[in-house]
């Protein structure tokens, strides 16, 4: 947040070093080991210095801010546990989580799915490959509002969106009027956006993979098939889960897509028609700069932390009881190789 | 420590001075709070089109009949944003700000502007249209915003539309024909009989925010309550219900290719909307040039947007400030903003100047100012809360969901009124 970071700056700064100071006063006699190595605890400090502002900072700051009640300029008000209080009873909020997880799996089972072909299709020996990773990966970096405004003439009701439906003989669709084609629109968006990029990851995995285990397995016998479910895809496990977690980050925080395709007659985008497009951090936006309320604004932060380490968790769990197994395939393949 | 060490000492020293630079830089001018503190010049943040270009041009270089006064504008985009930020830090203010037709979203903190009464704006009270001057005054009677342009509204028409549908297509005949919004829907319902897939409004939206626009109450009054459950709002969900009922809006919201393409193309007939619309139409529908006209809006006069100056409190210099503001938004300029970049004048004595009065070939040689001129003049006095956006998301948003997902209005009326009154309550207001 902007405005923590800009008020707090001045005062915690001075602090952090004073702390720093005193340490070194106990423990830096000279030819100590910290002072001694002064110069290069002096280099890396730009980063912790940055990180503690406009890192650090902000995070302490927002926790902080969700129990108190403040528009932005005047006195700020201790509240307690009320903002946290509204928003478990805020029928918005809960609408935004389901549709945010709508969303985020309408996107990712297909964009991983996509991108999964797209590596293997890269992977094979073909001409001008570097120029087609170049071009599967621009998505990622075009500018998100100018990509929405595009999207909005494709979902429009007379857009590109209707008149491929109605050239393959299908009727119209209600992108951005009917439940369902809101977040199928939004997840086009997400898919259009983060396929390249995963698939690119995709491709880094199946570089990885020996060839030996590729003939291994022909010399084995085993159809194509078998080669990619035998052999690819546990191989890729690893590779799979980075880009599940990755795209679970970035899933529950979808926002520009939903803020810009539905900006509100009077200027507030609350995620067009039901608000099916209302995401956790479109509503944490419209409370906190559309409302000022920017105690209620953190407290959705706070709430979408919670969302997110409890996704964690599970990836946690997931990673970890892949890291039980991995010595099995590794020892499996070293004794395929030994033979 | 050894002097061996003398090139770690250097990058030392200048990390050390690169973090003291840094601190620095976050310091400085907190010392007045004003983003021109140590210059030259008294700093103006507005956005893109608010102001006169040539105008500020002019200032940049010297305010004439103020000397030694410069003005450096800088237009920017989310002035909010960077406003609220700089008045909670006391810090990077500008002298003088623009702010929009919400200028009461900062009544509740108007101690952070100077009181322009203080300065003497109440000499020039006269000048200005009263609904204009006293939309920038707090409940307390601080004035922290002076008037920059109005948006008198009218009723945009595709005339030779509304002729084939043997509707009167003069626009004195249809300001009599269309008085009321009653009127206004009969005229609709022979238009979609005469010409069938065209619609007389683009979306029932527009009807709620225009019909309510020409009330003096909005949804909450002076005294911080929620009247937004009343009739003067009711009345106006029911018109845009109503038209919905009569098939009468084209169901297509404002800004969307689709709205732009059914504006083009005759599907949209008809509009109500602001002065400052023109633009907007001219580019979108422009191969319809010469088949528009503009009369009276059904219901009565109204403005929607228009924004203000303001001067922060942390301004370096709010004599001078003043001064400029006083000369930008004097007759003369306003006339000179309104040639250069149609900021309609919120000053009534040039409306029957001659560079105003100019036909304009789009609307087949009407002159607009016929139109808007009485409207900005008969415009009601109204009072817009410090949450009539807050107040107001919700009901759009139902009306919304009227319009394209087929909700019960009934319900959808309670479910408005149930979520403004949460969020406002949230707010203190009850």
């Amino acid at each position: 947040m902007a405005v923590a970071g800009a008020t707090g700056a001045p005062s915690t700064k001075p602090s952090v070093r004073a702390r720093k100071e005193r340490g070194r006063a106990t423990a830096g006699r000279p030819g100590s080991p910290v002072r001694r190595n002064l110069p290069v605890y002096l280099a890396i400090s730009p980063f912790y210095v940055l990180f503690a502002v406009f890192g650090m900072f902000p995070v302490v700051f927002s926790l902080y801010l969700s129990f108190q009640d403040w528009d932005g300029i005047g006195d700020m008000r201790f509240v307690g546990w009320q903002q946290y209080d509204w928003l478990l009873h805020d029928s918005v909020f809960w609408k935004s989580i389901l549709n945010t997880f709508e969303i985020w799996f309408l996107s990712t089972v297909p964009m991983l799915f996509l991108a999964l072909v797209i590596a293997f299709l890269l992977n094979s020996q073909i001409r001008y490959s570097m120029a087609y990773r170049v071009a599967y990966f621009i998505p990622n970096v075009t500018s998100m509002v100018a990509m929405t405004i595009v999207f909005g003439s494709v979902f429009a009701q007379a857009g590109l969106g209707n008149s491929l439906l109605k050239a393959v003989g299908l009727g119209d669709f209600g992108w951005m009027t009917s439940a369902w084609g809101i977040k199928v629109s939004l997840a086009v968006m997400i898919i259009w956006r983060w396929t390249g990029y995963n698939a690119l990851i995709f491709l880094a995995g199946l570089q990885a993979i020996p060839s030996e285990l590729y003939e291994a397995a022909r010399v084995d016998g085993a159809s194509s098939w078998q080669t990619l479910f035998r052999v690819i895809l546990p191989q890729l496990r690893p590779v799979v889960l980075f880009t599940v977690i990755t795209s679970s980050i970035n899933g529950l925080q979808i926002f520009t897509e939903s803020q810009v395709l539905f900006q509100a007659s009077n200027g507030y985008s609350t995620g067009g028609p039901g608000q099916e497009g209302m995401t956790i951090v479109l509503y944490l936006w419209q409370k906190a700069f559309g409302d000022h309320q920017f105690g209620y604004g953190a407290a959705i932060g706070w709430a979408l932390f919670v969302i997110v380490a409890i996704f964690a968790a599970i990836n946690w769990r997931l990673v970890a009881r892949f890291g039980e197994d991995r010595p099995v395939t590794s020892r499996r393949w070293r004794i395929n190789r030994a033979r | 420590m050894e002097p061996t060490l003398s090139r770690r000492r250097l990058l030392a020293a200048s990390l050390g001075g690169t973090g003291a630079a840094l601190l620095g830089l976050t310091g400085c001018g907190t010392s007045s709070g004003s983003v021109s503190a140590g210059t030259g010049h008294l700093s103006l943040w507005y956005w893109t089109g608010a102001l006169s270009t040539k105008l500020l041009a002019v200032a940049r270089k010297g305010v004439p009949g103020v000397p030694g006064l410069k003005v450096k504008a800088a237009p920017m985009d989310d002035i909010y944003g960077k406003l609220l930020t700089g008045l909670a830090a006391r810090a990077y203010v500008p002298d003088i700000t623009a702010l929009n037709s919400d200028v009461a979203s900062f009544f509740p903190h108007e101690d952070q502007f100077l009181d322009l009464n203080s300065l003497g704006a109440g000499a020039l009270k006269g000048q200005y249209l009263d609904w204009k001057w006293q939309g920038g005054i707090a409940p307390s009677g601080r004035m922290i915003g002076f008037p920059i342009d109005g948006g008198p509204s009218a009723l945009y028409y595709r005339k030779d539309i509304f002729h084939k549908a043997g509707i009167p297509s003069d626009p004195d005949e249809l300001a009599q024909a269309a008085s009321s919004w009653e009127d206004y829907f009969a005229v609709g319902k022979k238009l979609r009989s005469a010409v069938p897939g065209s619609f007389l409004v683009g979306n029932i939206a527009s009807v709620f925010r225009m019909s309510l626009l020409q009330s003096p109450k909005q949804f909450v009054d002076q005294d911080n309550h929620f009247i937004g459950d009343q009739e003067h709002v009711k009345r106006c969900w029911d018109l845009a219900v109503e038209s919905l009922r009569q098939k009468l809006s084209a169901k297509i919201n404002d800004g969307t290719p689709d709205s732009n393409a059914a504006y083009a193309q005759g599907r949209i007939a008809s509009a109500c909307n602001a002065v400052w619309w023109m633009g907007g139409i001219k580019q979108i529908a422009s191969k319809t040039s010469g088949a528009w006209r503009v009369t009276k809006m059904p219901g009565g006069a109204a403005n929607y947007g228009g924004s203000f100056l303001a001067i922060p409190k942390y301004c370096r210099d709010p004599e001078d400030a003043f001064a400029f503001v006083k000369w930008l938004l004097g007759p003369a300029n306003q006339l000179a903003a309104y040639q250069e970049m149609a900021l309609f004048p919120t000053t009534p004595a040039v409306y029957d100047k001659p560079a105003m009065r100019k036909p304009d070939k789009f609307f087949g040689g009407q002159r607009p100012v016929d139109v808007f001129g009485p409207a900005a003049e008969q415009a009601p006095v109204v009072y817009f809360s410090p949450y009539e956006g807050t107040a107001s998301t919700p009901v759009y948003q139902e009306l919304t969901n009227v319009e394209l997902l087929g909700k019960n209005p009934d319900k959808a009326w309670r479910d408005a009124m149930a979520a403004a009154e949460k969020t406002l309550s949230q707010k203190g207001v009850s």
